[in-house]
């Protein structure tokens, strides 16, 4: 089983402000978790956006000149660099930071669906709990924050779903194998969007369409991220022994308020990677996967075709199709959560083939179409009306006083995975069978003695020679259970290290 | 495809109640307290049917016509 996590930039906006500067919200945002002074722990040695996994490295990215004209007005700001990022990494072995003006959650690394959806919504909680600490300074409830992916002027930003791999799997029968199934992912998993975008231009109100990505895909295949878009980013950064692994890093996919919608994201594409290493993926090829990515978006009765290179149309729900038989031809009880999956893919595109209103409360853009169309039915207006544009923002605020999901949920018409003991647990506490756990572990037991975290390693102060954990190779869960063991009996981390260290060398 | 097709009109009141949820993927032992340790039950009970439609009715229109951000990744 392949371990998984998701990144989710929120967006954030100040309603008493007419001019909003998001460096300075975003930092402050994030900084309002603390309740103790800041201190910078994340290490950005092990970051480097430009290696491409098709082989080679690339000598800037579509952004590198905006982001280095900000960089030039961010200079004039009285916060350093590492003021501005604001990098946390949190007792439940999340990284909470502000990225490119956006504050960002990123769940620790998962093995199994449950721990992955307690951990998107823990991310909700703690974002929204910033909020409400930074409201309480401010004097109102100034600061509202959105898990959506557009601002419906052109200016996009990410969810990116992430799977461990193995190296040994070659690069482009990835691609080969996942591309159509990323091109129709989004018949299960769009979020919805009123209106059409397209990068850094306005919005053409009155159509609604499946996913709030899709207008944002320019390319099939590139290492960029915020300009020229890819269905596949090649970024090859795998946070892990390169030697060994891979990090598939998905840009593509929307950001889910429905757990139904998340789960089956992240668990069929973990069902895909898996026909992929079994070489059981469909063999098919789109004529053009970036028109179809938005063709499909823009078709709400999934009826659309989109040509594939032999000449015949398919529509999305077949693509998807397609993947779920084969899964379900080589998948098929090989464990509890497969069996889930399959059980529940299956189903969800037989419903949306004949009455997609049964995934009301499951998938995210059947609800918030149907709660569009009551409104629009209740006041009598039509889908040019601007409102539209503004309850689909709301749909996504993470404010449980005001966010139309959460009404939804709260309401109990929204399909719940996940109990609020399991996000409790999450709030604070990594999964217990991976190395987010034990890094939530250290963070936990030696906060003091930190000097700095990467995904894959963690250093200690005190010594003379430097004190590392090393998680780039610790994925077995066993060893991971063990590894924690020995952090949560140490006196020190030094006696943890040394520890752990003499047991790798002796092999128990 | 534009929007005006779609899933059709549904009344809050046709709305089912919070259904089971999906099986958890991750079954604990059934307890005295559970029944098999599946789906869970709904734990809020059964829902004023226009309060959704007062939190829609309070959303500024022009919400979403300030609302700017810089691209993300």
């Amino acid at each position: 089983m392949r371990l998984f996590g998701i990144e989710t930039e929120y967006g954030i906006t100040r309603e008493d402000l007419a001019d909003v500067d998001p460096v300075v919200e975003s930092m402050e945002l994030v900084r309002a978790h603390l309740t103790a002074s800041f201190e910078r722990r994340w290490d950005y040695a092990g970051e480097d956006p430009h290696e491409d996994a098709r082989g080679f490295r690339v000598s800037g990215l579509a952004q590198d000149r905006e982001e280095d004209e900000f960089a030039k007005l961010d200079a004039h700001r009285p916060f350093s660099f590492h003021e501005m990022k604001s990098d946390l990494v949190l007792p439940n072995g999340a990284r909470f930071y502000n990225d490119h003006t956006h504050p960002e959650y990123s769940t620790p690394e998962c093995r199994t669906l449950k721990d992955v959806l307690a951990h998107d919504r823990a991310g909700e909680r703690i974002v929204q709990r910033a909020a409400d600490r930074r409201n309480r300074a401010l004097g109102g409830a100034h600061v509202q924050l959105y898990k959506n992916n557009t601002d419906f002027h052109g200016h996009s930003y990410g969810c990116h779903d992430n799977y461990l791999v193995p190296r040994s799997m070659p690069f482009p029968q990835l691609v080969s194998g996942l591309l159509p199934f990323l091109v129709s992912r989004q018949v299960i998993a769009g979020a919805g969007k009123v209106g059409i975008e397209a990068q850094e231009a306005g919005l053409t109100p009155g159509r609604f369409q499946l996913s709030q990505r899709a207008d944002f895909m320019e390319t099939e295949l590139s290492v960029d991220t915020m300009h020229n878009r890819p269905i596949l980013n090649t970024r090859d950064e795998p946070h892990a022994d390169p030697k060994k692994f891979r990090r598939l890093h998905l840009i593509i996919g929307d950001a889910n308020m429905c757990e139904y919608a998340t789960a089956l994201k992240i668990g069929t594409t973990r069902l895909v990677l898996d026909l992929i290493e079994r070489g059981a993926a469909p063999q098919m090829e789109l004529e053009q996967p970036v028109a179809a990515v938005r063709q499909l978006s823009r078709d709400i009765d999934l009826k659309a075709s989109v040509r594939q290179k032999n000449g015949r149309g398919i529509t999305g729900l077949d693509i998807q199709e397609r993947y779920y038989r084969a899964a379900e031809r080589t998948l098929a009880g090989i464990d509890e959560e497969s069996d889930w999956i399959l059980r529940e893919w299956g189903e969800t595109l037989r419903f949306l083939a004949e009455e997609p209103r049964r995934m009301i409360g499951k998938l995210d853009w059947v609800t918030k179409l149907w709660l569009l169309e009551t409104f629009m039915q209740e006041e009598r207006i039509g889908w040019d009306d601007p409102w539209l544009t503004s309850l689909d923002l709301e749909y996504h605020n993470v404010n449980p006083d005001r966010g139309l999901y959460l009404g939804l949920e709260a309401e109990g018409k929204a399909w719940r995975m996940t109990a609020e003991e399991d996000i409790e647990q999450a709030l604070s506490a990594g999964p217990s069978d991976t190395r987010g756990g034990l890094r939530a572990v250290c963070i936990r037991r030696f906060p003091d003695r930190i000097r700095s975290v990467q995904w894959e390693r963690i250093q200690f102060a005190g010594g003379v020679t430097p004190l590392v954990l090393e998680m780039g190779d610790l994925f077995e869960p066993a060893d991971v259970v063990r590894c924690m063991a020995v952090f949560e009996s140490a006196l020190s981390p030094m006696d943890a290290v040394n520890e752990w260290t003499g047991r790798k060398d002796w092999g128990s | 495809m534009d929007g005006k097709k779609g899933l059709g009109i549904m009344r809050y009141s046709s709305m089912p109640e919070r259904r089971e949820g999906p099986v958890d993927p991750m079954p604990k032992p059934a307890g005295p307290s559970e029944e098999g340790g599946g789906p869970r039950r709904p734990e809020t009970g059964s829902p004023e049917k226009d309060n959704l439609l007062k939190r829609m009715r309070k959303v500024d229109p022009k919400q979403a016509e300030r609302y700017r951000q810089r691209t993300g990744e």
